[in-house]
């Protein structure tokens, strides 16, 4: 045992020597690649760096978390100023709208791959995700990574007490309501439903899965021009029923962002619309029976439900004077590395993001790992296979994350009581109309 | 005999400065010399494009009614949080005057939350009070409070006021204690002997001696709850909901970070900065003079 020992550290030993030796006789090319993930997210994505960095020794990959994505992309921006950005950097879907406005600052990623003479199809990529984050003439500005989208996950423990049926989710909001307001009346759990992400789902997937537009040039894809016009009543009347719900906890507000995931988790709350991304974390922590089901629609809508649209982020890559078209060769190299398809299977079993690219996609059904885990099928269900319309392609706007912000502060001002439901609406459209107008009068200008 | 060391040379002096002065003027000047020359520009976050406004951020900031909302909201809570960190310390200083057996004991359990990060302080905090899982809410909730900071706007104030003026409080304690042990034991004795009862005694003598100390500490807690309140407003609410926590500071950080709308910002610091030279001046000049024995 001791000999074994021995011998396997002499081995180590002498191939971390050559490893040195080799790298001191060309030294590799440093690419620096920013995340916004912390977590399991971030710890997979770091072992895919380090894993590139072992296949080939011509590039070093740096793979570095900065921060959430705000704070992420602050600092991206003060490294641009000052001519040193990152080479990749992992943007969330909102800040995509402003990504693009700063038309010298990024190089879109079919263009990437095009100089370093690579193959790269954007029909690889699922489409929801090609859509999102593509331009008309279908070639990608940023390559989809992190895919996810909203789903329902409620608490099948709490359906029993109350004396709901367990295997039949709520498909419709009235469904919701009803089994919400049943939960509450028989006591079986303090809060009936709640809800993360209060604008993405309650706003963007909500105009998705009705097929109705929140803003005007194809939800801000066709130009900088667009403006906001989510005035359709059936937004007013989404406000309202949470409102209403309020009242008696068959809704309570837990936050924004993913604050109210503790709430599931802990039992509190039966039912939450959540991010897909979300799976992983229940499977660990949640200490009882749950099922997950595609996101209620309202019945009352023309041809509903549609599909639902992509959340998650994607890679951007930078432009900086000091550029070596070595090291976009590189960026091309870890790009098709990331999206190849061990790493992408490997990436959506891992963290329960989906796969964003056909290819894992047909590679997971093919190996059954839908049929066995019939929890992660919903989401991939509602987004790729979901009836697709004119309005549930994406959304591109600047400022989105601020204008989120805006729709979130109106919101919760209704559920304090202090307005109405349609005065939330006209509210958020006016202060984030305004903001795309200061937006279009800054990026015009480059 | 008198020994004095005399330098002919004029460069030492500067040389033996020349760190201190190194680190105020990369840390403290340049800062705000860049605030200041942001302040005035329009630009969008890459600075792609950049174009010389004048004052026009600041007639923006200024003409903006959520911006004066904000204001009035930051002066609410900075005087709350002086309050509500002055009177605990006043009144643990003067019971740990008191105690003679364990005095330094009981002293350093109080000074002790002074060395907590205001973050962590303000995560301390989130956790008590936190609707889904925290203990403390979870009594209150027991009690038929409905306690919610996360939707109510009030419940959200408190709760913050209540993690900023906490780890204040030791703070405060510290300068009252000294300045307990600086008030003359005879005056107190004299009064003894006249027959004050001890409650006179504390606000004939006790309180009105303390009064450069009080003001002092008024001028620090509210500077304090200016500026140094980011961490627990950011860990704690987000200055939410609904902007019922955003204070001045928050603002600055959530235009410039989150919105990157960098003219804003700075014209935000700017006036912050103004602010706190008003405050020290007030401090210097005002308090220092005027308060007498």
């Amino acid at each position: 045992m001791k000999m074994i020992r021995k011998a396997l550290a002499v081995a180590i030993a002498g191939t971390a020597l050559l490893a040195g030796t080799a790298s001191a006789q060309n030294k590799p090319i440093e690419i620096q690649m920013w995340m916004g993930l912390t977590g399991l997210g971030g710890e997979t994505l770091t072992k895919y760096g380090e894993e590139f960095n072992k296949m080939q020794n011509e590039y070093k990959v740096v793979v570095s978390f900065k921060g959430q994505y705000p704070e992420q992309r602050a600092a991206a921006v003060a490294a641009f100023r000052a001519g040193n950005p990152p080479h990749i950097m992992q943007m969330f879907d909102a800040g995509s709208g402003d990504m693009m406005g700063a038309s010298k600052a990024i190089v879109p990623v079919s263009e990437v791959f095009k100089r370093a003479g690579m193959q790269f199809n954007p029909g690889d990529f699922i489409a929801p995700a090609r859509g999102y984050y593509g331009l008309k003439d279908g070639s990608l500005l940023s390559m989809p990574f992190n895919v996810s989208t909203s789903v329902l996950f409620y608490n099948k423990d709490v359906f029993k007490k109350a004396g709901l049926d367990a295997n039949k989710p709520p498909a419709t909001w009235p469904e919701l309501i009803a089994a919400a307001k049943k939960i509450r009346s028989t006591n079986a759990a303090n809060c009936g439903f709640t809800t993360t992400w209060l604008a993405w789902i309650q706003l963007e997937q909500l105009g998705a899965r009705h097929n109705l537009p929140i803003g005007t040039q194809a939800n801000g894809r066709g130009g900088l021009n667009a403006e906001l016009n989510f005035s359709n009543p059936l937004f007013v009347k989404q406000v309202q029923t949470l409102v209403d719900m309020q009242k008696d906890k068959s809704f309570d507000y837990k936050g924004r962002s993913n604050d109210a995931s503790a709430s599931f988790q802990s039992g509190e709350c039966a039912m939450i619309t959540q991010s897909s991304g979300a799976y992983g974390g229940y499977v660990r922590d949640a200490k009882f029976d749950w099922g997950v089901a595609p996101v209620p629609y309202w019945p009352e809508v023309k041809g509903a439900p549609y599909a639902t649209t992509v959340g998650g982020a994607s890679l951007w890559v930078f432009n900086a004077p000091n550029r070596s078209a070595a090291e976009f060769k590189g960026v091309a190299k870890f790009l098709d590395y990331l999206k190849s398809t061990p790493v992408m299977t490997d990436w959506a079993k891992t963290t329960g993001f989906l796969p964003a690219t056909n290819a894992a996609f047909k590679y997971l059904t093919d190996e059954g790992y839908y049929a066995q885990n019939p929890k992660t099928a919903v989401a991939i269900g509602t987004l790729a296979n979901g009836k697709q319309g004119e309005h549930t392609g994406g959304y591109r706007f600047g400022r989105w994350t601020e204008i989120r912000d805006y729709y979130h502060e109106e919101v919760e001002k209704a559920l304090q009581g202090k307005q109405s439901a349609k005065e939330a609406i006209d509210n958020s459209i006016k202060r984030g109309n305004a903001a795309l107008r200061a937006f279009e009068k800054t990026a015009a200008t480059n | 005999m008198q020994r004095r060391v005399i330098f002919n040379e004029k460069l030492l002096p500067y040389l033996l400065l020349a760190p201190q002065l190194a680190v105020t003027l990369i840390f403290f000047f340049w800062p705000a010399g860049q605030a200041i020359h942001m302040s005035v520009l329009s630009q969008d976050a890459f600075g792609q494009s950049v174009t010389f406004v004048g004052l026009d951020n600041f007639k923006e900031v200024l003409g903006d009614a959520d911006y004066v909302k904000t204001l009035w909201r930051t002066v609410l809570f900075s005087s709350a949080v002086a309050v509500t960190a002055l009177f605990p310390a006043l009144l643990f200083a003067v019971m740990a005057e008191r105690v003679i057996r364990g005095a330094t004991f009981y002293r350093t359990v109080l000074v002790l939350p002074y060395a907590i990060a205001p973050a962590v302080a303000g995560v301390l905090w989130l956790f008590m009070f936190s609707p889904s899982i925290g203990i403390v809410a979870y009594g209150l909730k027991k009690l038929g409070i409905d306690w919610n900071p996360k939707l109510d706007g009030s419940d959200a104030m408190i709760l913050v006021i209540m993690a900023a003026a906490w780890k204040q409080i030791s703070y405060n304690f510290l300068f009252f204690l000294a300045g307990l042990q600086s008030i003359p034991k005879a005056l107190l004795e004299a009064a003894s002997i006249d027959g004050a009862s001890e409650w006179k005694k504390f606000w004939t003598i006790t309180f009105p001696l303390l009064s450069p100390t009080t003001f002092f500490l008024l001028v620090v807690n509210i500077v304090y709850a200016f500026f140094d309140t980011f961490g627990i407003i950011d860990a704690v609410t987000n200055g939410g909901p609904a902007k019922a926590t955003e204070v001045l500071v928050y603002k600055v950080y959530y235009d410039g970070v989150h919105s990157l709308n960098l003219g804003s910002s700075s014209a935000q610091s700017v006036i912050l900065m103004a602010i706190v030279i008003v405050l020290t001046a007030v401090q210097f000049r005002y308090v220092e003079r005027k308060v007498h024995y």
